[in-house]
């Protein structure tokens, strides 16, 4: 019963906030920095490749830092390259790509390319790194990359300025590992909250360039490019979340240090 | 050239309606396990796994078994016969007298795999991660990483009795990795609620419209 009142008092809370449209700024972070500073150095026409190394169900959290990444690079017209080493991110990066290449008006082609989805990523990272074409002979929908101006002229990952890993598990130890560390690529991570404590030391290493981390990485790289969206939206109800849960264990520990102390063991003496 | 993308566009708002409203309900039949197991959830779990596992399968069939297996052999390319019969013999670890085979496919996967990754790991995972623990000892985040690796680094050795110095050191090791699993716990809530929020968002707002 008490799980329950519990669920319905973090729902509770959390729609309150979010129909009152309250919104909060918060503040940069240096691992997302990292990543906005990796991208605003390349230059108009540099290539950026977009890895969609997640599953569907962690959409509502990746979802907003990809978003905001893409548009960065749209924004500075710099070319995307996407593709996804997990089944269910190929159809939401292919998605996620063309709605926001449409909101800059970029161009299939010669502005952006989704290569797909293939499987094995140690083969297709290590296999990139010799040639893209090996890996992916033809786009998601089947057109030769030859055919393509802006992958015509792209081989591997010498002709890619930088990788970003939008990732829910491991996927970004595989792209330094075989891209960053055999090839020499520069990596920065999108990463899901969850696997940001096992990033941070590849950070400090210099391996990854930086990290953007979830629904609040997406509110400070939203932040940076003076575009709200739903990482800012979510922000407020996200702090009253964590106050409540913060609030939650804080009274749960006190009952429970109150229950041990009227508990005859507790009285006891010891002999 | 110019292209467009060739992904399917919504035609009418009758559609989108209907797309949201399933949508929805799947949320809502998911989110109604927190209330106790029921019909609804379990309907839209067994969805997902079914969708999921068949959504990957036509993917795997349609971008790796016809593009480098299929076409090829169609047009003549026999090579493709060769991780054809590799990848067949990995079933015949199903049958007793010929499950033998399937190690030869086994061994030349591990073969690849380790020749690959063990030096790829050694390079990003150890030596680098290293070299940055030990030249960022200067500054007070550094030497405070390194005395939580030293530390941590004692509390796994389990030849040496933990008492004394060694002891201490240990328990400190004990305290830093507390600290990264709260660390790593909290962001996990924080994962987690995130999620919450992207559905409730979803339904508030796509689906609603109250936001």
């Amino acid at each position: 019963m008490a799980r329950r009142i519990i669920f319905a008092l973090l729902a509770a809370i959390l729609i309150a906030v979010m129909l009152s449209h309250a919104r909060s700024s918060v503040p940069v972070t240096a691992q997302t920095q990292g990543v906005y500073d990796a991208i605003a150095a390349l230059d108009s026409g540099a290539v950026v490749m977009m890895s969609f190394d997640h599953e569907a169900a962690t959409i509502p959290e990746v979802g907003p830092l990809a978003s905001a990444i893409a548009d960065h690079c749209f924004r500075r017209g710099i070319r995307v390259i996407g593709l996804a080493l997990f089944a269910e991110g190929n159809a939401a990066g292919h998605e996620l790509l063309a709605r926001r290449a449409a909101a800059f008006h970029r161009v299939y082609g010669t502005d952006w390319v989704y290569l797909g989805y293939r499987p094995q990523y140690t083969a297709a990272i290590l296999g990139m790194g010799e040639s893209i074409r090996d890996v992916f002979p033809a786009d998601d929908d089947g057109r030769s990359l030859d055919s393509l101006p802006l992958t015509r002229r792209v081989h591997n990952y010498h002709d890619v300025n930088l990788i970003v890993s939008i990732a829910d598990g491991s996927m970004p130890t595989y792209w330094v590992e075989y891209a960053g560390a055999r090839y020499h690529t520069r990596i920065v991570a999108a990463l899901s909250a969850v696997m940001v404590t096992s990033y941070i030391p590849y950070l400090g290493s210099g391996q990854l360039a930086g990290i953007v981390n979830g629904l609040r990485g997406a509110a400070e790289y939203e932040q940076l490019l003076n575009a709200p969206g739903a990482g800012a939206r979510g922000m407020a109800a996200q702090s009253a979340a964590h106050a409540l849960i913060a609030l939650l264990v804080i009274v749960g520990n006190v009952e429970a240090w109150r229950l041990r102390r009227r508990s005859p063991k507790w009285n006891r003496k010891p002999s | 050239m110019a292209f467009t993308t060739s992904k399917p566009q919504v035609e009418s708002e009758a559609i989108v309606n209907w797309e949201l409203t399933i949508t929805a309900l799947l949320t809502l039949a998911i989110y109604s396990f927190l209330y106790g197991d029921n019909p609804f959830y379990r309907f839209a779990e067994h969805l997902l796994v079914g969708l999921s596992i068949g959504y990957s399968l036509v993917l795997t069939v349609g971008s790796i078994i016809m593009p480098k297996v299929v076409t090829p052999l169609a047009h003549g390319d026999f090579a493709a016969l060769v991780p054809l019969l590799l990848g067949g013999a990995m079933f015949l670890r199903l049958s007793t007298r010929l499950g033998r085979w399937s190690q030869i496919p086994m061994a030349l996967l591990i073969g690849a795999g380790a020749g690959a990754s063990i030096p790829a790991m050694l390079q990003a995972r150890v030596l680098k991660q290293m070299a940055s623990t030990i030249s960022g000892v200067g500054s007070v985040d550094g030497a405070i990483i390194l005395m939580g690796v030293l530390a941590t680094l004692t509390y796994f050795v389990f030849t040496r009795e933990q008492t004394g110095l060694w002891g201490k050191s240990a328990t400190v090791g004990r305290y830093f990795m507390m600290i990264f699993f709260g660390a790593t716990f909290a962001y996990t809530v924080m994962s987690r609620v995130a999620l919450l929020i992207g559905r409730l968002e979803f339904l508030l707002g796509d689906w609603l419209h109250t936001l």
